[in-house]
């Protein structure tokens, strides 16, 4: 795989986090694409990461932050959106989506990757509001 | 303890010609205790093993590293399970949401699988491995997640103060300085520190290691590396590259014991894991 297309090692390391955690979260590139997102995450919304693969920004923006009809909101910056933006970690309510076809309020906290050769997208971790600890 | 490699290629079964001395059968290793038999692991080896198990009357305990297919392939030809009178526990990794015979069950089942796992006719169980060590046929066995795609273990084996630690699928040097970082905060410290025989992912070319970051596997230096800061007392070099033939792994394997003489040890605490060996730990 040429050296291009490789992912930065800090979103390599955030996947195998990722992966290993219960709480719902993805990865994604200093472009908005989910390059990544866990098994909590696919529950939570309805799709498998190995059917779906990627999301482009505006699948994910499907999913959210959407109103209490589920259509996209385009108010206050979303967690992911500051922290790809402005570099800095995030947090914020919002409604997402979900498999259930209901729009459910999560908490996100979004953190970006940044490497020592610059910024490499960021980590989204949500939690439904309401629901028990793990 | 002694130990058989029944399977030592990694991703793939080869069975090439020119494969046929280090093997073409995918991850598997046999634990003989003086209370019975593990297996590590159910690539396409374990179809050899099972004819063996078979009929022994004996229960049968297979630990799973993680569920990539090159190591639970072999599990719809493994003879006990088709034996009424058999009891196999599986083990392996916590996976999340989801538990093990579940996980294991999306290849155990149609369209991947003309058996389902609830038509094996033997009493299989499914445990996931629990947090702290535990006792198994009077050995004492460590589990712990190391790095490597996916929810993945490194077991370590103990009884009567011998030592194995299998590694098979692992990157430790995934963003970590092998020879630099504090063993506590290198993966696979816990079931591999001080180990009588290390049984160590060393998939890759350093050349081959570029086109390959974040695969979770290792180079034939990091295992090198690994063992060493480790304090292994030996290392098989396992999980050969389906593309690694025999010519070239010896080559390979020429080269390692040299770099590990210049660390200070022993060409022959160095061996490239050969299906069909088999050694006392």
């Amino acid at each position: 795989m040429p050296a291009t297309e490789r992912p930065a090692l800090e979103r390599i390391l955030a996947r195998n986090l990722i992966a290993a955690t219960v709480t719902p979260a993805f990865v994604c590139d200093g472009d908005g694409v989910v390059t990544f997102f866990n098994e909590a995450c696919a529950q939570l919304i309805g799709r498998r990461f190995e059917e779906s693969g990627r999301l482009t920004r505006a699948e994910w923006n499907e999913i959210g932050p959407v109103d209490e009809r589920g259509e996209p909101t385009h108010g206050k910056p979303a967690p992911l959106t500051i922290a790809l933006r402005e570099h800095r970690p995030a947090v914020g309510r919002f409604r997402i989506k979900t498999d259930a076809g209901t729009p459910q309020e999560v908490e996100a906290c979004a953190v970006p990757l940044i490497g020592a050769d610059g910024a490499h997208g960021a980590l989204v971790t949500f939690v439904p509001v309401g629901a028990p600890p793990a | 303890m002694r130990v058989t490699l029944c399977g030592t290629r990694g991703s793939l079964p080869t069975p090439d010609a020119d494969k046929l001395r280090y093997g073409g059968n995918t991850s598997c290793v046999l634990v003989e205790l003086a209370q019975g038999r593990l297996i590590l692991d159910a690539g396409s080896g374990i179809r050899r093993l099972g004819a063996m198990v078979f009929g022994a009357r004996e229960p049968v305990h297979i630990l799973l590293t993680h569920l990539h297919l090159d190591h639970i392939m072999g599990l719809l030809f493994f003879a006990p399970f088709f034996d009424p009178a058999a009891e196999v526990t599986v083990w392996g990794p916590r996976g999340g949401l989801r538990g093990l015979r579940e996980r294991l069950s999306r290849y155990l089942s149609a369209p991947l699988s003309p058996i389902e796992m609830r038509e094996l006719p033997a009493r299989v169980r499914f445990s996931e491995v629990p947090a702290e060590p535990w006792s198994l046929l009077g050995a004492e066995v460590t589990a712990t997640p190391v790095t490597h795609r996916g929810p993945t273990l490194g077991y370590r084996i103990v009884e009567d103060g011998r030592s194995l630690c299998y590694l098979p699928d692992h990157e430790p040097a995934l963003g970590c300085d092998l020879d630099a970082t504090p063993l506590e905060w290198i993966s696979g410290a816990a079931v591999a520190r001080g180990v009588d025989v290390l049984i160590h992912d060393a998939q890759y070319t350093g050349d081959e290691y570029s086109g390959t970051i974040g695969w979770g596997h290792s180079t034939i230096a990091q295992a090198l590396s690994y063992a060493h800061r480790m304090g292994a007392g030996r290392l098989q070099m396992f999980h050969h590259d389906p593309s690694h033939e025999d010519a070239l792994i010896d080559r390979l394997a020429e080269q390692a014991r040299e770099r590990w003489r210049e660390r200070g040890g022993q060409p022959e605490q160095i061996a490239f894991a050969a299906e069909g060996d088999s050694f006392q730990v």
